[in-house]
């Protein structure tokens, strides 16, 4: 009986520690981070993919390397030379280096596919939210919309390139002209599904703005899906460069590529290996990295893992 | 409710279809450099040395194309002077004083005025606008054959009349003479076993490749080697030959060969050849893919939702992630590169052709691999999402057992996404695939966008927008049909409440 009076002691009352709110402070970007750097997987992937993208971008600094520019190319003893110390990728088949040539390529497909995800995002976001919010303009929008994914999109970006000319920023243009509309659209199904909940109604009754109801309300709960989608949409980008230059479309011969790289190089897959290989590694490399950092970002950035 | 839900649909898609035309129109025939069409043109290339008559001939064509409407002294003079006559004669020379009229009456007309390099010779035209065009080219789409369509003067009596006969192989046939198609309905043995000539589509004409063949003809006539066997023709004449018997249309100037053959002015076939045309090269390459596709993305997709988090799941994410984000032209190449080195198979589709079936295992499977890859991953989500949903747990207390709830109540509620996709990616199988028809050198429909592009074949690139477009909206609508079809609850009609 004496034992358990001495178990417990009277507390004194503390007004200053009654006040604390006892849950702990949340901040949803450090969340995010935390979550992220969770998993090992993604961590290891994260640096690889850094790795890659820093040197892809630091390394045609030095190296300026010009498609166009082939000094060797009467030289038969610099053609198709294996990889070695002093080419690390070897020499192609008018003697560049490969080494220099599948960097300053991944640099602009790099650029193209952050670039034009960038843009597409932000005007698809703009447009999908107020598209999903207003029904007036969903009538319309829904028609544009089925008219605008029918088009052949191969012909808009033939046609486009043979207006424009080839190159960078008209590259960028054919990309980002009609792509925007799916993010839109893809935002305003998302943008439907929640915009009905009781705390928007909730909201609205208090007379919330349509402004306020779509940054405050309807966006903070998209982050992961939008997340989820850019994740998809830079590898997605890169490949539609890749495919495009494959077809002769995209960048002009005096820019380095990725994409005509592999495709110049296809011939030469059973004789020289490498000269394939080593361009379509790299861009694997990239792509992969680049979508399983997006996929885990995706899941980062959702509150509901935040536990 | 229903009925009025579909024909609101029908009509919003027509506008659809008309408004990708209108833009396709817009797009290739004001932002496309109008001389580009000359680039592939044999022709422009031999009138080289003579620059008025490559000229004449460059409007002649546009005119032809419907790009503008043009006329010359030629037809001026023709117009004023009656032909034979001296003064028709003096006005048709280069120089003479009637070129200033010319020039006067169709400049306050509004027409422009070009001159022949050499000659100095005036020509005048005037664009078509883009509206013409397209209710044009809308009003010539469909070709209803009728008993009155065959106007030759040389052939005044002409039988017009509908009969029924019999087809050279033996099917029943409802004949015409009079008509453009001698055959305009006949069973045969091939499918769908019905055929008809009645209603033909009109796309256009092609050029400047596949010069001056209809385009519909371009894409769906057999291709490769002749086909040839040995026919007896109507009037007994034995010979081998390559004649599609049931294609017969009207020849208006027959040759001493053809009255060999033919009793009648239904002299011109279709020739058979061995392979299949471009759209039946693609549609079969695709409806393989899609079997494929199918067979083993549901299955597998299933499994993975099952084993979520375990070995299946993760080889599957694995694959997944593999072709969402390698470029589909490296993976191509690198199933064609392993088929082709550890099974032996033929890495171009023209080593062995489309009558081995070598051919097109490997075309066959790299179509298939992205949609396979697509289908895990939506089986995968739709069963996760549905696993915990209240009535698989109902399932689960009444004490079915694992199997059983997976199949009979999760995969059916899953399936219905996905069961709207089938009727869209079976019809989009006749669009072919650009990349691995080129990566295989395949002889389908997949190349022709691009390459038609690059020729600057404008009827074809409209042709092919018009068909696909078409072919999409179908695929979508019907993909709409079957889902309220398969679950009653889904009502495509959206409940109206302003906004």
């Amino acid at each position: 009986m004496t034992n358990k009076d001495n178990l417990f002691t009277f507390a004194d009352f503390d007004e200053k520690e009654s006040e604390r709110i006892a849950a702990p402070r949340y901040s949803y970007w450090k969340s995010v981070w935390r979550t992220f750097i969770h998993n090992k997987v993604t961590v290891t992937v994260c640096i690889i993919m850094l790795t890659v993208v820093i040197f892809s971008m630091i390394q045609p600094i030095f190296s300026k390397y010009d498609p166009m520019y082939a000094p060797n190319i009467n030289d038969a003893s610099m053609k198709f030379l294996k990889p070695s110390l002093q080419y690390p990728f070897g020499t192609d088949n008018i003697g560049r280096n490969l080494f220099d040539g599948v960097w300053a390529g991944a640099k602009n497909s790099l650029i193209i596919g952050f670039v034009c995800t960038f843009i597409n995002m932000i005007i698809g976001i703009a447009v999908g939210a107020l598209w999903g919010f207003s029904k007036s303009m969903d009538k319309w929008m829904i028609e544009v919309y089925n008219v605008v994914s029918n088009v052949p999109f191969l012909l808009i970006a033939m046609i486009l390139s043979y207006v424009l000319g080839s190159g960078f920023k008209s590259l960028i243009f054919i990309m980002c002209v009609s792509n925007w509309i799916y993010v839109a659209y893809f935002i305003r199904t998302q943008v439907m599904i929640i915009r009905d909940r009781e705390y928007n109604l909730a909201s609205r009754c208090l007379g919330t703005s349509t402004w306020t109801m779509i940054t405050k309300n309807i966006l903070p709960f998209l982050i992961s899906v939008i997340m989820t989608y850019v994740a998809r949409e830079i590898p997605a980008t890169i490949s539609y460069e890749v495919f495009l230059s494959y077809l002769g479309l995209g960048l002009g011969q005096d820019n380095a590529s990725l994409g005509r790289m592999i495709s110049q190089y296809t011939t030469y897959m059973n004789a020289y290996p490498h000269l394939f290989w080593i361009p379509v590694s790299v861009l694997a490399i990239i792509s992969v990295s680049l979508y399983i950092v997006g996929q885990a970002l995706a899941d980062a950035s959702d509150p509901r893992t935040h536990m | 409710m229903e009925k009025g839900y579909y024909l609101k649909r029908i009509i919003r898609s027509i506008f659809s279809v008309l408004m990708v035309i209108t833009i396709v129109f817009v797009l290739v025939y004001t932002l496309v450099p109008r001389d580009r069409i000359f680039f592939n043109d044999d022709t422009v290339v031999k009138l080289g040395g003579k620059p008025d008559e490559r000229m004449a001939y460059k409007y002649k064509q546009w005119q032809r194309l419907g790009y503008l409407t043009y006329t010359n002294m030629n037809q001026y003079c023709t117009e004023v002077y009656t032909t034979g006559s001296s003064a028709h004669e003096a006005c048709v020379l280069a120089g003479s004083k009637d070129e200033k009229a010319f020039v006067e009456k169709y400049e306050a007309d509004g027409w422009y005025i070009d001159y022949l390099p050499a000659s100095g010779s005036p020509i005048a035209y005037k664009e078509r606008p883009i509206v013409s065009r397209i209710t044009e080219w809308f009003k010539n789409l469909v070709v209803i054959d009728s008993v009155n369509a065959v106007q030759d003067e040389n052939n005044p009596d002409l039988e017009r009349k509908v009969y029924f006969g019999k087809t050279p192989t033996g099917g029943l046939a409802l004949k015409c003479s009079g008509c453009t198609h001698k055959y305009q309905l006949y069973t045969d043995l091939s499918f769908p076993f019905i055929h008809q000539n009645w209603i033909t589509l009109d796309l256009g004409t092609s050029y400047p490749t596949f010069n001056s063949l209809k385009v519909l003809d371009v894409i769906s006539a057999s291709q490769g080697q002749e086909d040839r066997v040995d026919t007896v023709f109507e009037n007994g004449h034995t010979e081998t030959s390559a004649c599609k018997m049931t294609s017969l249309t009207y020849k208006y100037s027959l040759d001493k060969l053809d009255k060999n053959k033919f009793d009648d002015n239904y002299a011109d076939c279709e020739i058979n050849k061995k392979d299949p045309s471009m759209i039946g090269i693609s549609f079969i390459m695709g409806v393989i893919a899609l079997f494929l596709a199918y067979g083993i993305g549901l299955p597998a997709g299933l499994s993975m939702a099952r084993h979520k988090g375990k070995l299946a799941d993760k080889i599957g994410m694995v694959y997944i992630i593999f072709i969402i984000s390698v470029p589909s032209l490296a993976y191509i190449y690198f199933f064609k590169y392993l088929g082709s080195t550890i099974f032996g198979l033929p890495n171009a589709f023209p080593t062995y052709g489309a009558a081995d079936i070598r051919s097109w295992i490997l075309p066959c499977i790299s179509l298939s691999l992205p949609s396979i890859a697509g289908l895990m991953l939506w089986t995968r989500r739709y069963m996760v999402d549905q696993m915990n949903a209240d009535y698989v747990k109902f399932a689960k207390a009444k004490g079915l057992n694992q199997s059983e709830i997976y199949r009979k109540h999760i995969f059916r509620n899953a399936i219905i996404p996905i069961a709207q996709g089938i009727p869209s990616s079976l019809a989009g199988c006749i669009t072919g695939a650009i990349i691995t028809e080129q990566v295989y050198s395949v002889g389908g429909m997949g190349k022709m966008l691009p390459d038609s592009i690059n020729a600057y074949n404008n009827a074809m690139i409209i042709a092919l927008a018009f068909l696909f477009t078409g072919i999409s909206v179908i695929g979508v609508f019907l993909g709409d049909v079957i889902i309220t079809w398969i679950d009653p609850r889904i009502s495509l009609e959206s409940k109206e409440d302003g906004r």
